[in-house]
């Protein structure tokens, strides 16, 4: 293990959708894998401090207005989001934003793989 | 401290006190005949608004208390002359007149074209009789907006006639709410005739508007107008009108203002758990809400002073349309906004006229 770094574990035991949350310094990381992907993403709901992390992952549910009278016809984007299990607040998972309000921001971390372990940059 | 007669005010929403006998000869056939031969004359002018049976509850004129010196209202019959005189009286230079009939149109269920007759007739009625630039009567162009080919009609009559300032959708009774795709036509076209979109309450169904049984005004008139206001508000913003048609000026009368921040409160906690739901949104819909422009009739400026600095810097000074609501029961003085301690002189002008002359292009 290098400096600044801590091994999630292996990466061929995440599936997408699978969250391990780890301990950096003294704050939880929830480390996700999304469409083959990895993210980490503070393990803290700006909202009331739930468990963002361990809640639900998908792609983004997303409309597209069609013109003057059309339906707004939904279906799921290209951009992977949690949301926290407590309320439902909703962050896109490579930015760490909430996806209706930008100012509200979970702290994200780099991942790499590296000789097939995962690990959370902590620096 | 600015004196009202010295400065420029614009009225956003005076209720020309008409009367069906009045607009019923420019009317199209065949309801032109039909109300000739009905025998409904005063009835019609009458029901729902202040009859014995009311379809509302209680008065309009407090059982006697209230008397308008220039209008007719509430039995209605008002020509220009009142509105020459009345606007004198409240020393204001321009008004946009708003039917008063045509806020009872929401008790109309039927599928048939009265709704759609009378708005034709009450528009030809008002170029022939009463709307004058240079006196300062503009006016305001009621929409059967629950038929759309209709509307389409009556924005081809007005397109080409200055003294229409903009467009009304009464709030009171619209099903699906408006913001709802079917409308969008509307919207469309009125963003490309520049004409901004005045949602204005009604007094139709204030009785049953969530549950029947109410016995005063008091209560129907406090409720009713703002859950008319405040379902078409969440309807607008959330269904994405802002981001379809980013060029439509949208107006929202006559319910005052304290009740924007908490419904804009409610509102934006709810977008912070569900913001999918609302797929077009860029931004919490109060960033929406609070770019639309609202009339301040009635104000409550019996509230605390604090609160209504929390509103006004919420929503902004600019984005406030001094309205009277005259001859109606509980008017608004220009007064009324002059009075209050926490503007200043600058905001003052843009609330009483500026702000609206902008607007509606006047």
């Amino acid at each position: 293990m290098s400096d600044g770094e801590i091994a999630v574990g292996a990466a061929d035991d995440f599936d997408d959708g699978d969250v391990e949350i780890v301990e950096v310094g003294r704050a939880e990381v929830g480390v996700i894998r999304a469409d083959g992907e990895f993210y980490a993403l503070r393990n803290q709901c700006p909202h009331d401090g739930g468990p963002t992390c361990e809640g639900k992952v998908e792609k983004r549910l997303v409309g597209e207005w069609g013109g003057p009278g059309e339906r707004v016809e939904q279906r799921y984007g290209d951009d992977c989001i949690v949301s926290c299990p407590w309320h439902g607040w909703s962050f896109d998972l490579d930015t760490g934003e909430h996806i209706g309000d930008d100012s509200y921001v979970v702290p994200t971390y780099d991942v790499v793989v590296r000789d097939g372990v995962v690990y959370v940059q902590t620096d | 401290m600015i004196e009202p007669a010295e400065h420029l005010v614009v009225d956003c929403d005076w209720h020309y006190a008409d009367t069906f006998e009045q607009v019923a000869p420019y009317m199209p056939e065949p309801w032109k005949t039909k109300f000739r031969n009905s025998g409904w004359d005063s009835t019609g002018v009458n029901q729902g608004l202040s009859a014995f049976f009311p379809t509302s509850t209680g008065n309009r004129s407090n059982y006697g208390k209230i008397d308008r010196e220039f209008s007719e209202y509430p039995q209605g019959g008002d020509d220009k002359a009142d509105v020459v005189e009345g606007m004198e009286f409240l020393d204001v230079d321009a008004t946009l007149q708003i039917s008063h009939l045509i806020l009872a149109m929401g008790g109309v269920t039927a599928d048939d074209r009265r709704v759609e007759s009378f708005i034709k007739g009450y528009i030809d009625y008002m170029l022939a009789e009463v709307l004058d630039p240079d006196a300062g009567i503009y006016g305001l162009a009621p929409l059967p907006y629950h038929d759309i080919d209709a509307s389409m009609d009556v924005l081809d009559r007005i397109e080409d006639e200055e003294t229409f300032k903009g467009v009304v959708m009464v709030t009171a009774g619209a099903s699906p709410p408006l913001g709802n795709r079917k409308y969008d036509p509307i919207y469309e076209r009125c963003e490309a005739l520049g004409l901004p979109v005045v949602y204005h309450t009604g007094g139709s169904g204030l009785d049953d508007y969530v549950r029947a049984g109410y016995e005063e005004m008091i209560e129907t008139h406090t409720l009713g107008f703002l859950e008319s206001n405040m379902s078409q508000i969440v309807s607008v913003a959330c269904q994405g009108v802002p981001e379809k048609f980013p060029d439509l000026d949208i107006v929202f009368m006559e319910s005052g203002v304290t009740y924007l921040p908490g419904l804009i409160s409610r509102l934006d906690e709810e977008y912070l758990k569900r913001a999918e739901e609302a797929p077009l949104l860029e931004a919490p819909p109060g960033d929406y809400i609070s770019d639309f422009y609202f009339g301040t009739q009635p104000l409550e400026e019996s509230a605390r002073p604090d609160l209504l600095e929390i509103c006004f810097d919420m929503l902004g000074t600019e984005h406030l349309l001094y309205a009277s609501d005259y001859p109606h029961w509980d008017y608004d003085s220009p007064s009324i906004i002059t009075d209050l301690p926490m503007l200043d002189d600058e905001q003052r002008k843009d609330i009483l006229g500026r702000n609206a002359a902008e607007v509606f292009d006047l």
